[in-house]
């Protein structure tokens, strides 16, 4: 039998065009639909989730096992998956065959089966909406580009509020305690037992009774570290314990060895110690204290506690799946010798260094100029798994003339493809569902200025976190400008020491510059047509990514 | 290992994915009592929920690797 299975997000055709089959009699097709109501109560759409390797492999399985009981020609499973609207298909199934029996026989058993053994699901229904309310829907925005000309210009303000509300969290992970470092705790970690688990000696030396005033005691027992030997003892008996040795039962103190005089199984204490030498039961931390709060960066320490604590997998923000494209004849690798009209890359490893701590997978191609050329070399299936692609423009390539086709052709919205800030202006941001996208100037200081206010509040919102914010300075000299009609993000040095804050701007003249960058932990933002700004004039600042913890 | 969690799972573990280290392959009841170790809300789900490795039901006599991809698969509902 001839099979075919598709699932898919798309509606799926209300009649299938096939190529006639001259052997079949039969040919039957069945869709099933979304009915307007589920439960009782009226929907507007029930949304599908599926797995989808899994469900193609049940439903091909399914469809052989039963071609052995119903021989028939060829059939066609489409399931669809994701929204689906009411009156639209969710299922469509055509089988044909020599005879109506077996199609018929085939398709019904099929139906039954598959809604036992496939991991389809319906996942929710959703509510028919109060009218007006679909235009609240964030995506209002998202107005569609209308040829190139169209391409919307924002202000800084307004890029960083699209960039934060375009940008969904991705989902939450679990992963194994040796994955989880510098990543962002996102539950409260309480303790599930008490820390330590049972009074512990902090001495070698002898356990006895607390209210026990004998001098000289029977030693009745031994215990090591890694024992665990419970009983009870009796006044005038004491046990040998080692540091960090489990005792034996509650209420009891150590007596340092170097206190006592010992004569085969019996000592004689010597000084009165009125430590009591013992890690007490839940001292460090009780079952249901809350040992570490949601919101966290886990360093090493924080992940010894949890593994202290018996948590293995923290659920942590997830690390991003990254593209990175660099364009422009002109680029060539850092360890060749440019010939005149040549430049070296500084961007792929400027990307590579700035997003090494949110990064799961990052992949760095080179693009030929050549839009055909560059297209043939693109693994579509790979832009499907990208959470965050960025096109690093080489200055000799047309930012317009490259990205946004190929961020369009990608599926992707164009949100805006002009800031209006310099260095950075051809900033161009799109999102294709839960992936977005940027277009970088490709110029270094223009391409490093873009990368920390754009990209680095971009990552913080898929991350689940807050885009990082402006932050207020005095400037340690003057500052001299051109007159620009647009807001400038100028490289700078943030001095800080525990009495005051010094922002110290870095010299720039274009926005090739590569040598402030070495120096700078933060953009100041020079209102627009500023010319001159006094020594301890309050700025606004961004620290640079990978600063902001350190510069608040 | 990549454990996949469906439909209401996912409410229950709080993510659609974990990655579990396993030092060696596990039988069925063995990876059931350490995924129920790190998400003990699983207890509940255990009657009703199968297991996939590598988009095949599991069964008693499935062993899991460390390279496998496991999915816990809830009471199926499409068509």
């Amino acid at each position: 039998m001839e099979i075919e299975i598709h699932l898919t997000k798309s509606p799926i055709p209300a009649r299938m065009t096939t190529s006639a089959l001259g052997q079949a009699g039969a040919w039957l097709e069945f869709s099933g639909m979304v009915r307007d109501e589920e439960n009782g109560q009226p929907i507007s759409a029930l949304e599908y989730e599926a797995y989808e390797e899994m469900a193609v492999r049940e439903i091909r399985r399914l469809l052989e096992s039963l071609a052995i009981k119903y021989p028939c020609l060829a059939a066609r499973v489409i399931h669809r998956f994701g929204v689906v609207p009411i009156g639209e298909t969710a299922i469509y199934v055509c089988v044909a065959a020599r005879h109506r029996q077996e199609a018929i026989a085939l398709l019904a058993e099929f139906m039954d089966r598959l809604k036992q053994d496939v991991p389809v699901w319906k996942r929710r229904a959703l509510p028919i909406e109060p009218p007006g309310s679909a235009e609240k829907k964030s995506y209002a925005f998202r107005t569609t580009t209308q040829g190139h000309g169209a391409n919307p210009s924002v202000s800084l303000d307004e890029a960083m509020d699209k960039i934060r509300s375009v940008c969904q969290a991705l989902p939450n992970i679990r992963v194994p305690l040796f994955a989880a470092l510098g990543q962002t705790l996102r539950e409260t970690v309480c303790a599930t037992g008490d820390l330590p688990s049972h009074d512990l000696s902090t001495r070698d030396g002898y356990a006895i009774l607390v209210s026990d005033s004998t001098k000289t005691f029977r030693i009745v027992d031994t215990i090591y570290a890694a024992d665990w030997k419970p009983r009870s003892l009796q006044i005038g008996e004491a046990v040998r314990v080692a540091t960090g040795a489990t005792l034996p039962c509650p209420k009891l103190r150590v007596v340092m060895q170097e206190d006592v005089e010992r004569t085969g199984e019996f000592i004689t204490v010597l000084k009165e110690d009125l430590a009591g030498n013992i890690r007490h039961c839940g001292e460090e931390m009780k079952t249901g204290q809350t040992i570490l709060e949601a919101g966290l960066r886990l360093d090493a320490g924080k992940l010894a506690l949890l593994a202290a604590a018996g948590c293995t997998h923290p659920l942590v923000t997830p690390r991003l799946n990254v593209t990175h494209f660099t364009t422009g004849d002109e680029i060539i690798p850092p360890d060749q010798t440019p010939k005149p009209g040549q430049v070296r890359d500084s961007n792929s490893i400027l990307v590579r260094g700035l997003l090494q701590p949110f990064v799961n997978d990052l992949e760095q191609i080179h693009l030929p100029e050549n839009f055909e050329a560059a297209w043939a070399r693109l693994d579509l299936s790979r832009i499907e798994e990208t959470d965050l692609l960025l096109i690093s423009g080489g200055s000799s390539v047309g930012d317009l003339d490259f990205t946004l086709p190929l961020l369009e052709r990608l599926g992707y919205e164009i949100v805006f493809a002009k800031v209006n800030i310099r260095p950075g202006k051809p900033l161009i941001f799109g999102v294709n569902g839960a992936r977005v996208a940027f277009g970088l100037p490709g110029n270094p200081l223009a391409h490093f200025v873009c990368l920390n206010f754009a990209v680095a509040a971009a990552i913080a919102r898929l991350q689940g976190g807050a885009p990082p914010t402006f932050l207020r300075g005095p400037l340690a000299t003057s500052l001299a400008d051109d007159p620009c009609p647009r807001e400038t993000l100028w490289p700078a040095r943030v001095q800080r020491t525990t009495e005051s804050t010094q922002l110290q701007p870095l010299p720039w003249a274009s926005s090739g510059d590569v040598s402030s960058m070495a120096s700078a932990n933060a953009l100041l933002r020079v209102p627009p047509n500023t010319t001159a700004l006094d020594a301890g004039a309050e700025v606004e600042y961004l620290p640079v990514m990978g600063m902001q913890e350190a510069l608040i | 290992m990549r454990v996949l969690f469906f439909a209401q799972l996912q409410d229950v573990t709080g993510c659609p994915t974990a990655e579990l280290a396993i030092a060696e392959r596990l039988t069925l009841e063995q990876l059931w009592s350490a995924l129920i170790e790190i998400f003990p809300a699983l207890q509940a789900y255990r009657s009703t929920v199968r297991l996939a490795c590598n988009w095949e039901y599991a069964g008693p006599e499935t062993f899991f690797n460390d390279e496998d991809e496991v999915a816990l698969i809830p009471p199926v509902s499409g068509g």
